[in-house]
C-alpha cells in the first residue's frame, strides 16, 4: 500500500483538535438556576465518569473522520498483481487427434478440461482450441462457463494429426492480437510424433505460460498397426502376379515378439489371411497375392488382428478400380517409330498394364475420337488434321490430358499443336558437342515426383539432351529445366485438362532419356497423372486434399459435383457443390465423389501412421517446451498496478461524518432541553 | 370554561384584573349549584358599630329605643376576613416553563380577591413577605380595595431569602379579628420550623391554609446529563447527575411533602399542594368550602 499524493498526510496535525476537545480541554457545564438546593447532593465523580464514557464515542468519530479525510486526500492505493487471474486468458487445447482414440485418453482429456473451466475464476476469459488434424478455435475469449463447456462437449476424437509445431504457430499467431498474458493449457497424449523437426517451430511467445497436461503416465502400451499398404490403384488383370498383389508393412510399438494374424477384406469380406511373426518393436511385411476382385471400385483392407488399446488403427483402407486396360494415343509424325517403340516399352513394364499403346502417324488420326483414349500422346506430331485438333482441343477442355513432344520436326514449324504458344527458338547442344544436362527437377510434380532423389538429380543428372525447343513458358509450371535454364518439362493446364510439353524427343535422337532407367518411371508417372487413374481409386492421408475441379472452368458453366463421405452423408452443401475447387478428406474411411468431368472415383483415407506410435514426450523435452516462452521476462514494476483508495475512503468518511452528526446532536442538546 | 382556570393560558394575560376575571368567572360557570353567599334577608346577629363601619347598616329603631349604635347583620352578609400571605422570596422566581411559581402564586392571590371582595363582600388584605414584611395591604372592604390589592401583587416582585417568624409577628401586630388566613409559598423550610411559626395564628382562631407552590421540574426533575445547579436564593452551586434527581430527590421531595402535609394537619391546618401546571380551581374551591364552614 501506498499514497499518491503523500505530502497530504501533513494534514495529520488535525488530528489534534479531537485531542483537544475531548481529552485536554474541560468540560464545562451549563448552570441551571434551581428554587433551592434543599434537596439537592454533589455527584462529581459518578457525573464525570458518565460524561467521558460517552463522549469516547464522539471522540473515536471525530478522530476517524479527521484521519479519513487526510488520507483520501492523500490518495491510498494498494499495488495488485497486473496478471491476476481476471486479466490472463486461459486457452485451453485439447487434442483430438487420432493417437487420442487409443484407450480412454480423449475422454480422460476431455473430462480434465472440463474440470479446468468449472475450477476458473467466474470473470476469467477462457478459450476453447481443439488440436487435430487442423487447429480450429472453437469458441472468443469469453467467461460463460456454460459456452465454454458446451464448446468441449463438442469436440469429438478425429482422424487427423497432431503437430505441436502447427499449435505453436497458431499460439503465436494468437498472442498478435491478445496482449495480456496467456495460459495454455494443453490436454493430449504429447506424443513423440507430434514433436517438429526444428525444435524453434514449438517455441511459444514470452507471454504465453505453457501448462502440458498429459492424460497418459509412464510408457506407452503396446500397440500393433497396418502401417502401409502398397496396392495397386487400378488393376486390368488379377492374375497378373506382378501387378495383381498387397503388399502391407505391420509394425508393432513397443511391443514383445508375437505371431499376428492379418487378413485382407474386400468389399467386406475377408479373402486372404496370414501369419506373420512380428519382431519385438518391430515390422513384419505381408504379402496378399493375386488380388482378385470383381470390376468397378472395390473397397479393400489390411487387417491385423492386434488386441491392443488402439484398435483404430489395426487396418488400413484402399480403394481398387479394375477395368479393362486403357488406351493411349499415340500420334507420332509419319517416319518416325522409334518414340512410339520406347514409349510403349516403358509404359508396358511400369503402367501394370493398365495402358495399352496405340501408336497412329498424324495424317492417319482424322477421323479419331480422343475421348475414348486415357491420354493423348504427341509424338513430334506438330503438323495435325485440323478436324483432330478440334477435336483434341475440346477433349483437353473437358479434362483429357496430351502430352506432347518436339523433335526434330519442330523445328521446322514454330506452331505447335493445341499448345497456346509458339516455339520460339531451337537449342542443339549437338552442334556445340555439349550436350545439355537436366539441372532442375521438380520432384513434387506428380509426373516427376520421387520421395527420395539421390544424388544424381533423381537419375535425371545423366540424361542428355542434344536438341529441345525453346517455348514460352507464361503462366505453366515448369517442372524440369536444362542446365542453362531452359525449359524441359512444362505443364498447361488448359479448360479442365493439362497439356504436357516435353521440349525435346522421346526418341534417342534428340536426347538419351529413353535410354535411362528414369524414362520408364517417367513415362509410369505420367501416364498415371495424365489419365487421371491415380486420383480415382487408391488411398489418401485423412486431412489431404483432392482437387474436384480446376480453377479454369468458365463461370456459368459450372457443374455439379458429389462427395459422399464414409458415413454416408454429403458434406458439401449445394453451392458448394458448385464453386468448391479442392475437398479436404477430414476423417478415415472411403469417399465417393464424381468430379467435375463425370468421372467417378473412390479412394480411401487412412489416419497418419505415426500416430499409432503412442510413445509420448520425454520429461525433460516437456520440461524444455514449457520453460520455452519464458526466456524474457517483463519488468517488475509492468507487472503490478495502483488501485487506488479514494473512493472507498471518502465514503467510509461519509458514513462517518453522518455518525457523527448523529452522536454530537444527541450530546449537545442536553444543555438546550435544561436552558 | 375548564381552560380558563388553565396556568398556561393566564400566563398570556398581562392584566392581573383581567386573570382573577377569568378565573372566577370560569369558576363560578362551572359550578353545579350556586354557591351559598350573597344577600338574604335573614337575621343573624347584632354587632357593636366601630368608627368605618358603613352607617346604613345601623339599626336605627335600636338606637332610638336604647341609644346604642349596633349594626343589623344577616346570614348572607355575613364577612369573612381574607388574609394572603405571599411569599416573594427569589426562589418562586423559578420556572421551567410559563407561568413562573410566583405568577402562579400571583394568579391565585388574585383570583381568591377578587372572589372575595367582588362576589362574597369579604374583606381582603396582602401580606407580601420574603425575609422581611415588604408590603402590607390592610384587610378591607372599601371600594378600590381589590385595586389596592393588585397594585400590590404586581408590585411584589420575588428577591431575598424566605423567613416566616418576621412577617407573621408583624401580621399579628395588625390583625385583631379573626379570618382565613392563606399562605402562598414554595415552603423550602424544615416543616416543624413552618408549622412552629404559623400555629400561633390558628391558635388565635383563624382558618390557615397551606397553598405548596412547586414547579413540575422541582416535582419530578428530569436532567439529561451532569448539571451545575444554582440556588436562586443562596447562590450556591453543586453538580448533580441524573441518576440523583431521578431517585434520592424525588424520594427526598415527597418525604418533604408528606411531612408537611403531616405537620399542618396535626397544627389543624389544611395544606395544598399546587404544582404551577394545575388549574387554579382547587385554590377557590378550598377557600370557599372554608368560608361556608366559618359560617
Amino acid at each position: 500500500m501506498g499514497f499518491l499524493a503523500p505530502w497530504f498526510l501533513g494534514g495529520l496535525a488535525a488530528l489534534g483538535v479531537p485531542v483537544f476537545l475531548h481529552l485536554l480541554r474541560h468540560h464545562r457545564a451549563m448552570p441551571q438556576p434551581v428554587g433551592s438546593l434543599m434537596f439537592f447532593e454533589r455527584g462529581t465523580q459518578s457525573s464525570t465518569r458518565y460524561r467521558r464514557l460517552k463522549y469516547l464515542v464522539l471522540f473515536v468519530l471525530r478522530f476517524s473522520l479527521v484521519l479519513l479525510v487526510v488520507l483520501a486526500y492523500a490518495n491510498p492505493f494498494v499495488r495488485r498483481a497486473a496478471e491476476d487471474t481476471n486479466g490472463r486468458l486461459l486457452l485451453i487445447v485439447l487434442d483430438n487427434s487420432f493417437s487420442m482414440r487409443a484407450g480412454t485418453s480423449f475422454a480422460d482429456a476431455k473430462q480434465q478440461a472440463l474440470a479446468v473451466v468449472e475450477a476458473k475464476p467466474p470473470t476469467q476469459k477462457a478459450q476453447i482450441m481443439a488440436l487435430g488434424g487442423e487447429f480450429r478455435v472453437l469458441t472468443q475469449a469469453i467467461a460463460e462457463e456454460t459456452q465454454l463447456q458446451a464448446a468441449l462437449e463438442s469436440i469429438q476424437p478425429g482422424d487427423g494429426r497432431a503437430s505441436f509445431g502447427e499449435l505453436a504457430r497458431a499460439i503465436r499467431q494468437l498472442s498478435e492480437t491478445v496482449r495480456g498474458p496467456i495460459d495454455l493449457r494443453l490436454f493430449s497424449d504429447m506424443q513423440r510424433t507430434a514433436i517438429p523437426a526444428n525444435f524453434a517451430d514449438m517455441v511459444l511467445p514470452s507471454n504465453v505460460t505453457l501448462l502440458l497436461q498429459p492424460v497418459a503416465e509412464g510408457a506407452a502400451p503396446p500397440n500393433w498397426a497396418v502401417e502401409s499398404v502398397e496396392a495397386p490403384a487400378v488393376l486390368s488383370d488379377p492374375k497378373d502376379p506382378k501387378h495383381s498383389r498387397v503388399k502391407a508393412v505391420v509394425a508393432g510399438f513397443g511391443t514383445p515378439e508375437v505371431s499376428k494374424t492379418v487378413s485382407l477384406v474386400v468389399n467386406g469380406k475377408v479373402i486372404a489371411t496370414r501369419k506373420v511373426n512380428m519382431p519385438a518393436n518391430g515390422r513384419a511385411t505381408v504379402e496378399f497375392a493375386p488380388l482378385d476382385v470383381g470390376y468397378g471400385f472395390n473397397r479393400c483392407e489390411v487387417r491385423i488382428e492386434s488386441g491392443d488399446v488402439f484398435p483404430a488403427d489395426d487396418a488400413s483402407m484402399f480403394a481398387v478400380r479394375r477395368s479393362d486396360p486403357e488406351r493411349v494415343l499415340f500420334v507420332h509424325a509419319g517416319g518416325e517409330t522409334r518414340s512410339a517403340l520406347y514409349f510403349g516399352s516403358a509404359l508396358e513394364a511400369a503402367a501394370q498394364g493398365a495402358f495399352v499403346l496405340q501408336p497412329m502417324a498424324a495424317e492417319q488420326v482424322a477421323d479419331l475420337d480422343p475421348s475414348k483414349y486415357a491420354f493423348v500422346v504427341l509424338s513430334d506430331a506438330v503438323v495435325l488434321p485440323s478436324i483432330f485438333e478440334h477435336a483434341l482441343a475440346q477433349y483437353v477442355a473437358k479434362g483429357g490430358s496430351v502430352l506432347i513432344s518436339l523433335g526434330t520436326a519442330a523445328a521446322h514449324n514454330a506452331r505447335i499443336p493445341i499448345w497456346d504458344g509458339a516455339e520460339k527458338d531451337v537449342r542443339e547442344y549437338a552442334r556445340t558437342g555439349n550436350p545439355a544436362a537436366v539441372g532442375q527437377v521438380d520432384f513434387s510434380y506428380p509426373a516427376l515426383a520421387q520421395e527420395q532423389p539421390g544424388h544424381d538429380n533423381g537419375g535425371w543428372a545423366d540424361v542428355k539432351v542434344f536438341y529441345a525447343a525453346v517455348v514460352d513458358a507464361g503462366q505453366s509450371r515448369v517442372a524440369a529445366r536444362l542446365a542453362d535454364g531452359t525449359p524441359f518439362l512444362v505443364d498447361k493446364q488448359l479448360g479442365e485438362g493439362h497439356v504436357v510439353l516435353l521440349t525435346s524427343g522421346l526418341e534417342n535422337l534428340t536426347n538419351d532419356l529413353p535410354l535411362h532407367p528414369v524414362f520408364v518411371a517417367f513415362v509410369d508417372r505420367t501416364a498415371r497423372y495424365l489419365s487421371g487413374s491415380e486420383r480415382l481409386s487408391g488411398s489418401r492421408l485423412v486431412d489431404s486434399f483432392v482437387q474436384l475441379r480446376s480453377g479454369g472452368e468458365p463461370v456459368g458453366a459450372a457443374t455439379s459435383i458429389e462427395v459422399i463421405d464414409p458415413s454416408g452423408r454429403r458434406p458439401l452443401s449445394l453451392s458448394e457443390a458448385r464453386t468448391v475447387q479442392s475437398f479436404r478428406l477430414d476423417r478415415a474411411g472411403f469417399y465417393q465423389i464424381r468430379f467435375a468431368n463425370g468421372r467417378d472415383a473412390v479412394v480411401a483415407a487412412n489416419p497418419d501412421r505415426r500416430e499409432s506410435d503412442l510413445e509420448p514426450l520425454a520429461a525433460d523435452v516437456q520440461q524444455l517446451w514449457s520453460r520455452s516462452s519464458k526466456g524474457s521476462t517483463a519488468p517488475v514494476e509492468a507487472t503490478y498496478r495502483a488501485i487506488s483508495l479514494w473512493w472507498y475512503v471518502m465514503l467510509l468518511a461519509l458514513v462517518v461524518a453522518l455518525a457523527e452528526v448523529v452522536f454530537a446532536s444527541g450530546y449537545m442538546g442536553t444543555p438546550r432541553e435544561e436552558v | 370554561m375548564q381552560r380558563f382556570l388553565d396556568p398556561q393560558v393566564l400566563a398570556g394575560i398581562s392584566s392581573l384584573d383581567l386573570v382573577a376575571k377569568t378565573v372566577v368567572d370560569g369558576f363560578v360557570a362551572g359550578l353545579h349549584r350556586s354557591p351559598d353567599f350573597g344577600f338574604s334577608q335573614e337575621f343573624a346577629e347584632y354587632r357593636a358599630y366601630t368608627p368605618g363601619d358603613d352607617l346604613r347598616h345601623v339599626d336605627w329603631n335600636l338606637f332610638a329605643r336604647t341609644e346604642r349604635c349596633y349594626l343589623k347583620r344577616y346570614r348572607g352578609e355575613t364577612n369573612s376576613q381574607l388574609t394572603v400571605l405571599l411569599d416573594a422570596s427569589n426562589s418562586m422566581q423559578y420556572t421551567s416553563g410559563p407561568p413562573r411559581k410566583m405568577d402562579y402564586a400571583r394568579y391565585i392571590a388574585a383570583s381568591l380577591f377578587y372572589l372575595a371582595i367582588h362576589n362574597q363582600r369579604d374583606a381582603a388584605g396582602l401580606i407580601v413577605f420574603d425575609d422581611e414584611v415588604r408590603e402590607y395591604i390592610r384587610p378591607s372592604t372599601r371600594p378600590g380595595q381589590l385595586a389596592r390589592l393588585f397594585a400590590g401583587l404586581e408590585q411584589a416582585e420575588p428577591r431575598a431569602l424566605t423567613n416566616f417568624a418576621k412577617p407573621l409577628k408583624h401580621l399579628e401586630s395588625f390583625r385583631h379579628r379573626r379570618g382565613i388566613a392563606i399562605v402562598i409559598s414554595d415552603f423550602y423550610e424544615d416543616p416543624e420550623t413552618i408549622i412552629h411559626t404559623i400555629a400561633p395564628m390558628r391558635f388565635r382562631g383563624n382558618d390557615v391554609v397551606l397553598f405548596h407552590i412547586l414547579d413540575p421540574q422541582e416535582v419530578r426533575p428530569e436532567l439529561n446529563g451532569s448539571a451545575i445547579l444554582v440556588d436562586l436564593e443562596t447562590n450556591h452551586r453543586i453538580e448533580v447527575i441524573p441518576e440523583y434527581t431521578k431517585t434520592t430527590y424525588r424520594e427526598k421531595i415527597d418525604a418533604h411533602v408528606d411531612r408537611l402535609r403531616s405537620v399542618a394537619r396535626g397544627a389543624d391546618m389544611d395544606y395544598h399542594l399546587l404544582v404551577s401546571d394545575q388549574p387554579l380551581d382547587r385554590a377557590l374551591r378550598e377557600y370557599l368550602s372554608l368560608r361556608q364552614a366559618g359560617n
